[in-house]
């Protein structure tokens, strides 16, 4: 009886030590394996960019047809270009109100006259995560710095840049978690006071306004625009419109539901290569 | 035996194309399916009843896809798969057999637990990582993710069952010898 019971343990002993050496193998593999992760990650990239963006223009004009089925009567491409034109006039109507501005407070010129003169380098979309992340096909062979601002030909915010490998760089949305940016919001009438708040990442493409103090006036349609004051983006770039006010007595700020202007469909976007911090 | 295991890979890698481009303009409320998990879940939930090694196969190949194509450290999704397909097999296998040997309901019971736990360990190491501003996020998109993924698998359960169920199990040939 001892000897099977020594024999069970044995057993029970080498298969522990089997799974421990498995483990450890595991493990130690893992640890290589994130040595190269850059390497890795972007000889995954160049095989599967052709693909990706093909799969990707594929997903773009399969959603743009259903969109239309669904909305009958409405054309989705009209649809696109007046989403696009609205997004410039906005665009515009920053600018101006800029110059505006600007003839009151001659220090002011610089800034809203300074998206013209941005670097932009343009970069086409291949893919996204589930993480409010999207890749984009430029990288630090293309010049490509961990933090500069990507937008699109509207001046729309997309984001930031989070990482930068050889080939390609992973752009992270304003709608991600991780995300907080300082806003102000639009006023039509100069000598009001601005209002500065800050738009946060919910995730899901989603983001909202915080911050806000309770005392201020803010509205739904409001346009939100970025205020340039935490350094990473420069000001004057669109980011959502207002869509619901939420006000709490308890709590001494206000906040806001708010609708990006960011289009995740977008082919193309253009990233802000010498914006100084 | 590696014609299946390139099979899978392939299947592997296309599927994790497919949810970071073609889904992601069919998200549901900003939540994309998981099309690797719901593959891998699939497949461990269809694979015979001694599959130590083919599990270990089917996580180390669907967690690296998952990985490369996310921002995270290699190696984290694999880990967790590795755990999750043991657990949900153990669990299937525990689970009193009827004269239906894979069942909807116990592949969905077994997909939104698996699923959930999933997602909360990634978030904790997230939010470890400091990654993720919180540990634990069962958000409306959490939500519409479950679902979206759990609707497409219903679908791949479905086609699997029809034209695979009868390959399953004892006259499936192995992918690694017992």
């Amino acid at each position: 009886m001892p000897g099977t019971k020594n024999i069970l343990l044995n057993k029970k002993n080498s298969v522990l030590l089997k799974f421990l050496i498995g483990a450890a193998a595991l493990l130690f593999f893992l640890a290589i394996l994130n040595f190269f992760n850059a390497g890795i990650k972007n000889v995954f990239y160049i095989l599967s960019s052709p693909i990706e963006k093909t799969f990707w223009s594929a997903g773009e004009s399969a959603s743009g047809f259903l969109s239309s089925l669904s909305n009958a009567g409405f054309l989705s491409k009209e649809n696109e270009s007046l989403k696009n034109e609205n997004q410039k006039l906005l665009s515009e109507i920053v600018y101006l109100q800029a110059i505006t501005n600007a003839n009151q407070a001659q220090s002011e010129a610089s800034l809203a006259c300074q998206n013209a003169s941005f670097e932009m380098l343009m970069a086409g979309v291949v893919g996204s995560d589930s993480q409010d992340m999207l890749s984009i096909n430029k990288g630090s062979n293309d010049g490509i710095l961990e933090g500069m601002p990507v937008i699109n030909q509207q001046n729309v915010l997309f984001g930031k840049i989070f990482k930068v490998y050889k080939n390609f760089s992973e752009v992270m949305l304003i709608s991600n978690k991780n995300s907080v940016i300082n806003v102000e919001i639009q006023q039509s009438d100069a000598t009001k006071p601005e209002i500065e708040g800050v738009v946060k990442g919910k995730g899901g493409l989603d983001i909202y306004l915080d911050l806000i103090p309770i005392d201020d006036t803010i509205s739904q349609n409001d346009v939100l625009i970025t205020s340039a004051l935490e350094g990473t983006f420069p000001k004057n770039l669109l980011v959502g419109k207002i869509v619901k006010v939420e006000k709490n007595d308890q709590n001494p700020h206000q906040q806001a539901e708010v609708q990006p202007f960011f289009n995740i469909s977008a082919d193309n976007l253009f990233v802000i290569t010498n914006y100084k911090k | 035996m590696w014609l299946k295991a390139i099979a899978i890979i392939f299947l592997f890698y296309f599927f994790a194309i497919l949810q970071n481009s073609f889904f992601i303009h069919f998200n549901l409320f900003g939540a994309v399916p998981d099309l690797v998990f719901t593959l891998f879940l699939l497949l461990i939930f269809f694979a015979g009843k001694k599959i130590n090694y083919t599990i270990l196969f089917y996580a180390l190949v669907s967690g690296l896809f998952l990985d490369i194509f996310s921002y995270t450290y290699l190696g984290v999704s694999v880990i967790l798969l590795i755990a999750i397909g043991y657990l949900a097999k153990k669990t299937q296998l525990s689970l009193s057999e009827r004269g239906d040997k894979y069942p909807f309901v116990y592949f969905v019971s077994l997909f939104i637990v698996s699923f959930a736990v999933y997602s909360l360990f990634l978030g904790l190491f997230f939010y470890f990582m400091g990654l993720a501003p919180s540990p634990i996020d069962f958000s409306l998109e959490f939500l519409f993710k479950i679902i979206y993924s759990l609707f497409l698998a219903s679908i791949l359960f479905w086609i699997y069952k029809k034209f695979m169920g009868g390959a399953t199990d004892n006259r499936q040939l192995p992918l690694f010898k017992r």
